[in-house]
């Protein structure tokens, strides 16, 4: 599973190559020069990539496997699977998040986004959930003025510092 | 001479001070939190630099850069988990003191030495200035498109464990870098018909979502503290007497710090391990090493310090980024409207003085604070990471959405989250593809000119053969120490077979 997204991700990478080519195609001339010699040259080396992971990959040497995992990442007793079941969820979270803050605005969705995670993740109580939502947004809050920073507008229009 | 007086003035200014306090303060935070270095934190400062006096931006970005490899020791002498990939090698004896209840010897010892070496980066990059100006002044066009080519090519066989996958990755990054409007005519590039994109993606949304989104998925999916142990015991002046004490070890590994800070690609990656293995190898008495040996911590923390100043070297002079962080940096520059390379000794000298003088006092700050927060930080890393993870996602999305303030950056910051979780767990060195995609648009303009200016002849220039052999050496040399490694690897494998 683990070796066959790797591989998937060498893929996608080597048809990203190919599209920079076809697409650079399709340019002018001097707006064409670098990405179509810079994308045919990432398309070969590309190619040379997957052939030695495909080889190594068949090879089953774990250490040399191209698609071995950084060394960055240490998952200890963690498996791979669970792994992959949190990231999905977490990408699901935030795409959540983003549907909210499209809906009702980024203070009112980041305060709640805040108040859930305390509650149902780290395990809080509401009441320390809330705070914590609430220091989030005096933040927010803080900054904004401070700094002249924005922040996205939702569907539905609210009064600052909510919306 | 009298420049560097001027800047000092500069410098000691209230508001200057102030912010170089802010951006320490912030760099001190952000070190603490394990796997978020100096290109995060440069990346979350972006969008505040908008419309900043350089000097103080300068005072702000440095002020945060320069201690992130001080408080990052913090994780790792307390856990055992790095703060930043500069600080990995200080577990080996700083977690293991830690263990043994002298967490203030190896942070008190820790402190003394980045201080040491910060200053050392610092005092370095002020002597290679007049040194190095007639040699930067020669530098055209040609010579800086080899440069860049030269960095990036070195980045990616030195950054990651596979030479081929850096190269790719550093490809990435140009690629990125390439969408939106090109450079010599009025046309876009793979923009797929979304107006978003018509501008490329920003540096801010490229780093936080090739950084901070993976570090902030991995630590959750962990779901642990930072820290387990909440106490420091005692030793604090011992750790300080023992990095005077072996003084050689602190000078000799603050100078490896600056060379590797110096070299494009190597970074923070790898100068605490370089240090820590010439420690091993240069002394005679090795059996406590990993044991919690003082030398141990010595050595990586001040090398991990003096590389920022030596980082700062090509980044001004050629506008070559040495690490990912200095990538960050060279946007902000852009930001600020200052353009790296050799202009900055002609005509921003003022500006590069400046930053020597915040990069020591920085220093002095981060050695300071963290000694004097050196308790309530160690209570602060006992914190579930998942009751830091809620506010880190509202830093990331918050200082994102102020790159262009539209939707996409919100979108794009997602897909670059994703991709760069992938690519830190595939082993595609992240460094290479930030760096690729900040030096495309150099690479690309200093290519136009100089065809334009020499046609095919740029080619000849003695500078550029030079530069094309160094970089056909350093790509050769790479491979060729991938492929021994992976003969060695697999006779090992053969071996256990039989």
């Amino acid at each position: 599973m683990v070796r066959k997204i790797g591989l998937g991700f060498s893929v996608l990478v080597t048809l990203s190559f190919g599209y920079g080519i076809y697409e650079a195609l399709s340019y002018a001339y001097l707006a064409k020069i670098f990405p179509l010699y810079v994308s045919l040259v990432l398309c070969i080396i590309a190619i040379a990539n997957l052939i030695q992971e495909i080889r190594a990959s068949y090879r089953r040497t774990e250490k040399t496997a191209a698609s071995a995992a950084d060394l960055e990442t240490e998952w200890g007793d963690i498996a791979m699977s669970e792994v992959l079941r949190k990231f999905s969820v977490f990408i699901l979270v935030i795409i959540i998040l983003y549907c909210a803050i499209w809906f009702i605005g980024y203070p009112v969705s980041i305060t709640l986004f805040i108040i859930i995670l305390y509650r149902y993740v780290a395990g809080t109580k509401w009441r320390w959930a809330v705070v914590a939502g609430l220091a989030g947004l005096g933040f927010l809050a803080l900054v904004s003025k401070l700094l002249y920073m924005d922040w996205p507008q939702g569907f539905i229009m609210l009064p600052w510092p909510l919306g | 001479m009298d420049v560097f007086f001027q800047s000092l003035s500069v410098v000691l200014q209230p508001g200057h001070l102030l912010m170089l306090v802010c951006g320490v303060v912030m760099g001190l935070s952000i070190g603490i939190l394990p796997g978020l270095g100096g290109i995060v934190g440069m990346t979350i400062l972006l969008p505040v630099i908008y419309g900043m006096e350089p000097h103080t931006a300068f005072a702000l970005l440095i002020g945060m850069v320069a201690v992130i490899p001080t408080s990052d020791t913090f994780p790792s002498v307390m856990m055992g988990i790095p703060g930043s990939s500069a600080s990995q090698a200080t577990i080996m004896d700083g977690y293991p003191l830690a263990k043994k209840g002298e967490a203030a010897r190896a942070l008190g010892a820790a402190f003394t030495a980045s201080l040491i070496g910060g200053l050392f980066g610092a005092l370095v990059l002020t002597l290679i200035i007049p040194i190095a100006r007639p040699i930067v002044l020669a530098f055209g066009s040609p010579e800086l498109f080899m440069l860049a080519l030269l960095g990036m090519s070195m980045v990616g066989v030195l950054s990651g464990t596979k030479p081929i996958k850096g190269i790719l990755a550093a490809g990435i990054g140009v690629m990125i870098g390439a969408l939106g409007d090109a450079p010599a005519v009025p046309e876009y590039r793979y923009t797929f018909g979304i107006d978003y994109l018509m501008d490329g993606i920003p540096l801010v949304v490229v780093g936080l979502g090739l950084f901070a989104f993976p570090e902030i998925v991995d630590l959750m999916i962990k779901g642990r503290s930072i820290s387990d142990v909440a106490t420091l015991g005692k030793g604090w002046l011992d750790g300080v007497k023992d990095t005077l004490k072996h003084w050689t070890i602190v000078l000799r590994c603050s100078f490896i710090g600056v060379i590797v800070g110096f070299l494009p690609g190597l970074g923070g990656s790898v100068v605490d391990w370089i240090a820590y293995g010439h420690i091993i190898q240069t002394s005679k008495d090795r059996e406590n090493f990993g044991k919690g040996d003082i030398r141990g911590v010595i050595a990586p923390e001040s090398a991990n310090n003096a590389k920022e100043g030596g980082g700062l070297i090509p980044t001004f002079l050629f506008g070559i980024p040495g690490s990912g962080s200095m990538a960050v940096f060279l946007g902000g520059l852009l930001i600020l409207g200052i353009q790296p390379g050799p202009a900055m000794i002609t005509e921003n000298i003022d500006l590069v003085y400046t930053a020597i003088w915040s990069l020591a006092l920085a220093n002095v700050f981060g050695a300071i604070l963290s000694i004097a927060l050196s308790k309530p930080i160690t209570r602060l890393t006992v914190i579930p990471f998942s009751y830091l993870a809620p506010f880190m996602v509202l830093i990331i999305t918050f200082a994102c959405y102020q790159a262009t303030r539209s939707w996409g950056d919100l979108v794009a910051l997602l897909v670059m989250g994703i991709l760069g979780w992938v690519m830190k767990q595939y082993g595609w060195p992240r460094p290479a593809a930030l760096i690729g995609y900040v030096l495309a648009g150099n690479l690309e303009t200093y290519l136009f000119i100089s065809v334009q200016r020499y046609g095919f002849g740029w080619l000849a220039r003695p500078g550029v053969l030079i530069l094309a052999a160094i970089i056909t050496g350093s790509l050769a040399m790479g491979v060729f120490y991938q492929a021994r490694k992976v003969s060695k690897a697999s006779a090992a494998e053969s071996g256990k077979r039989a």
